[in-house]
């Protein structure tokens, strides 16, 4: 019953063969257009079937509903999109908001808001064409000044020769459009002056007036909705037995509950977050019989040795002073209250360790986490991020530190069989597939 | 020091020391009594205790049972155990049958000692469990992902699918639970284990029971039993508060009971010293009269020798002397009829009627200008005999006129209503007097004025008391003096 995606070396693997693909076309004109780039390909092959093979295995669909419904079992923000801090946020604003580009389950680069994109400069430039009749949900056309406008980071600049014109230079060639093109950094939007939801360009659109305590509605010019649905009673089976459509959950009772029903496809999604213990003890920390993934009731394995954060001096973050931990004697492992899996996981260790596990809220975990005076952290991360050195800058302290993986984990996504399409991301978020 | 006053402190002293003698002993007796009532409530505290952990572990058992008879039944639980296959289920398991079985602490163990699954905290499996000793109840300080805390628990073994494991639940031991043993406000129950505390008694405690328990310390040492105990202990503070109280009410006793007896005291005195002092007084006056009279016969005896012997030896001349002696024997039989008239004057006679102060003062004063009144009107009448006031008037007004020294002064008579009295001031601007003289102004026979028999305020205050009223002075030397005599109204 569940698909499982392909593992991370796997993907490497598939990688480094879009990377010769590559090498087979003329470097510095190569093309890329709508369905067919590749991450490993500067406008190389990229079949349908790749796209294909990102579809949730879900059975047959005739036509999709006019009315699509997806449950949430986290509250959603309007305030904090398109930067999504939670999995329902990461499905919504997923919807809502486009990126340049998008990379799909495989490392395929997929079109957004740009439908062509080309290197040349021996791929130390990138140029990418916005889509035709690209605009914002208020009618406003998008221009490359408002895709580039604030972004940048660390060995590569954005620029808009012109406004149809999205330039993208590196310090150094690339071969492959950079992965970090389709992170929510950037999403283009811009405020909307009577809605806490900023103005986005996605084809569905949400307000404030669509927006109550229960649910979100958004729609699209064509009268197409989604709803989607909060777990307002605290059993997210609630919203199964009401029929949503969708439903992506860490909740192995809740997934397991979903096996046992008739016409719902329960399908795992890529391993997207890797729980690592962040301590300012030099020797760092060994967990290797500790049986970690059983200490967790998510879906879980043990870190597959992904350790995008081993080497962040590239992105030229300045190293903080040195942690100065506190007087006492008594250690204590902090993790972020909201996460399940962090505190499961705070407690093991804390079993191993003879330390004692404490929960803060999620601002406060990361302030304590920035003064490192703590004992130990177990802090979630992306385990392939889009842009190593943002997700190195958003998720890990300054201060020197020594950084043990421990479990990699993976949500399931719950789906009705027969009513939409359903892609996934490399991030691991659910797309509604044309 | 007066006979009046020694005998009042000896009066006391007779009072007092019995009374205070009297309290402290009760005081002693209430302390006793109250502390042994404490000790013997502790020990039926103590009792409650006992019957309550063994009650607790009946509890305990019982809910064991339930949890073995469940793990028996469970065909899930004895298919993980037999191909292993299904360790996540294990791991779940005593969470959810403590949950039900409402225990607070429960590890499953294998024959290791190795937690397979545990309740209270999931993720401590593999680590050595908490050994609890067979056949009663043990304290144990488990741990907790976020710190330990204590449990009582009775271990239980259980086999399935042919493996034996045991079983170790509890109850949490905590402030609610140490609370619900010390319900009573008075007494406070404590746990004492070798390294730490946990207390719902203030540590200000005057007496205490101690209950020992087995004590395993899971969190360190999982295999080392030690002695840990329940302290019920009663709040000192709560004795100390009784013992203040009574402390408060005896001292309250005490001044009560010391001005009843000072006062009683003070009347016994004055009953017994009075004739004392009168007979004193008589002495006194006998005394001074033989010693007076001896002074008015001297000059009469000396000018009757001096008769007798002109007679006898020159009688032609006798006429001459009588002549020149004749004025010493007029004085002194003038001296002792005014020495006689004085006495006279210490036993008067009264009779009490109602007198009006005004009209003795302007019948005394008469049209004297010396004298200047200043009379309220409408005086009530008081209870007085007429002669008497006119008497007390006269003396106050004559030391008055007297102090002045022949000097220009004034002396002013007032009277004026009072609260059941009337009052008659009698103020002069004379010479005043010394708090020395005043002191001794009432006595008998003293006097300052050269000639002065030294009765006159002495008489003055007799008369003024058995009136029933009082005489008060104010005087300063130099300024002059003033009596103010009160008198009831009829």
């Amino acid at each position: 019953m569940y698909r499982s995606f392909m593992p991370a070396q796997h993907l490497t693997l598939l990688t480094v063969l879009a990377f010769v693909a590559a090498c087979a076309h003329p470097r510095g004109t190569a093309t890329g257009a709508g369905g067919a780039g590749g991450a490993g390909g500067g406008g190389g092959a990229a079949p349908q079937a790749a796209d294909e093979s990102c579809l949730l295995s879900t059975g047959t669909v005739s036509g999709r509903a006019p009315t699509i419904t997806i449950g949430l079992t986290d509250a959603v923000d309007p305030r904090h999109a398109p930067i999504a801090r939670n999995d329902a946020e990461r499905i919504v604003f997923g919807q809502l908001y486009e990126t340049p580009v998008r990379i799909d389950c495989d490392g395929h680069v997929r079109p957004e808001l740009a439908a062509q994109w080309e290197k040349s400069d021996g791929g130390r430039r990138w140029t990418f064409h916005l889509r035709d009749g690209a605009q914002f949900w208020d009618g406003a056309p998008v221009s490359a000044q408002d895709v580039v406008f604030g972004k940048g980071g660390v060995g590569y600049t954005l620029g808009a020769p012109d406004s149809r014109t999205v330039a993208l230079t590196f310090t150094k060639d690339k071969d492959d459009v950079p992965p970090f093109m389709g992170d929510p950094n950037l999403a283009v939007t811009k405020p909307a002056p009577d809605s806490s939801w900023p103005i986005g360009t996605g084809a569905y659109w949400a307000t404030s007036a669509t927006t109550t305590a229960q649910e979100v509605r958004a729609h699209t010019t064509h009268g197409d909705t989604l709803v989607f649905k909060l777990a307002t009673s605290g059993d997210a089976r609630d919203l199964i037995d009401a029929g949503v459509d969708l439903l992506v959950t860490r909740d192995r009772a809740l997934r397991d509950y979903a096996a046992t029903l008739q016409n719902r496809a329960v399908v795992a999604l890529p391993w997207d977050r890797t729980y690592v213990f962040v301590t300012a003890e030099g020797s760092g920390a060994r967990f290797d019989e500790a049986g970690l993934e059983q200490a967790v009731r998510a879906d879980a394995r043990r870190a597959d040795g992904s350790t995008w954060w081993g080497d962040l001096r590239a992105c030229g973050t300045a190293a903080g002073p040195p942690s100065t931990p506190a007087a006492t004697t008594q250690r204590r492992i902090l993790y972020a209250r909201a996460d399940p899996t962090a505190r499961e996981l705070a407690g093991r260790l804390a079993a191993l360790t003879h330390a004692v596990a404490a929960g803060r809220a999620p601002d406060d975990f990361a302030a304590a986490l920035t003064t490192g005076k703590e004992w130990g952290y177990v802090v979630a991360l992306p385990r392939v991020p889009a842009d190593p050195c943002r997700a190195g800058n958003d998720f890990l302290p300054v201060w020197p530190a020594s950084i043990t993986a421990l479990v990699d984990t993976r949500p399931t996504a719950i789906v009705r069989r027969g009513v939409a399409r359903w892609s996934v991301d490399l991030d691991g978020t659910v797309h509604l597939a044309p | 020091m007066k006979f009046r006053t020694r005998l009042l402190i000896a009066f006391g002293v007779v009072v007092m020391v019995p009374l205070l003698v009297f309290g402290l002993g009760i005081r002693t007796a209430m302390s006793r009594r109250v502390a042994a009532e404490y000790e013997e409530r502790i020990n039926l505290l103590v009792g409650v205790i006992r019957a309550d952990l063994v009650r607790e572990e009946d509890r305990i058992s019982a809910r064991l049972r339930a949890v073995k008879d469940r793990m028996v039944a469970d065909n899930r639980l004895r298919s993980a155990v037999l191909r292993g296959d299904d360790r996540a289920y294990i791991l779940d398991y005593a969470g959810d049958a403590m949950r039900l079985a409402g225990l607070d602490f429960l590890q499953i163990q294998n024959g290791d000692r190795r937690v397979v699954s545990s309740g209270h905290f999931r993720n401590e499996f593999d680590r050595f469990g908490a050994f609890a000793t067979p056949g009663g109840v043990t304290l144990i300080r488990a741990a907790t992902a976020e710190g330990p805390f204590l449990v009582i628990a009775r271990p239980d073994t259980v086999h399935v699918a042919g493996q034996v494991f045991d079983l170790v639940g509890g109850i949490a031991a905590d402030s609610a639970y140490l609370a619900r043993l010390a319900s009573d406000p008075d007494f406070g129950v404590a746990l004492h284990v070798p390294s730490d505390s946990t207390s719902a008694a203030s540590s200000d405690s005057a007496a205490q029971v101690v209950v020992p328990l087995p004590y395993v310390n899971a969190v360190d040492e999982p295999n080392r039993i030690q002695l840990a105990q329940i302290v019920v202990s009663h709040n000192s503070g709560l004795l100390a508060a009784l013992l203040q109280n009574i402390n408060l009410w005896f001292g309250v006793a005490i001044l009560v009971a010391a001005l009843a007896a000072l006062l009683l005291a003070s009347w016994l005195s004055t009953r017994i010293s009075a004739p004392v002092e009168a007979r004193i007084a008589i002495g006194d006056l006998a005394r001074q009269v033989n010693h007076d009279v001896k002074n008015g016969l001297a000059p009469l005896r000396n000018v009757f020798r001096h008769l007798i012997q002109v007679a006898r030896d020159t009688p032609a001349e006798l006429p001459q002397v009588f002549a020149e002696r004749q004025g010493t024997v007029e004085s002194s039989i003038t001296y002792l009829e005014t020495l006689a008239a004085n006495y006279a004057k210490l036993s008067p006679q009264s009779e009490r009627k109602a007198t009006d102060v005004n009209a003795v003062v302007r019948e005394t004063i008469g049209a004297s200008g010396a004298v200047r009144t200043k009379l309220a009107e409408g005086l009530p009448p008081v209870s007085a005999d007429a002669l008497v006031l006119r008497r007390v008037i006269e003396n106050l007004v004559s030391n008055a006129l007297d102090s002045l020294d022949g000097k220009a002064g004034t002396v002013t008579v007032t009277t004026e209503g009072g609260k059941g009295v009337v009052r008659i001031a009698v103020r002069d601007t004379g010479r005043g007097m010394s708090k020395a003289e005043l002191d001794r102004a009432f006595n008998d026979f003293y006097t300052t004025k050269a000639g002065g028999t030294g009765l006159g305020l002495s008489i003055v205050r007799r008369l003024v008391l058995d009136s029933n009223g009082s005489l008060d002075v104010e005087t300063e030397p130099g300024k002059g003096s003033m009596f103010v005599v009160e008198i009831p109204v009829q």
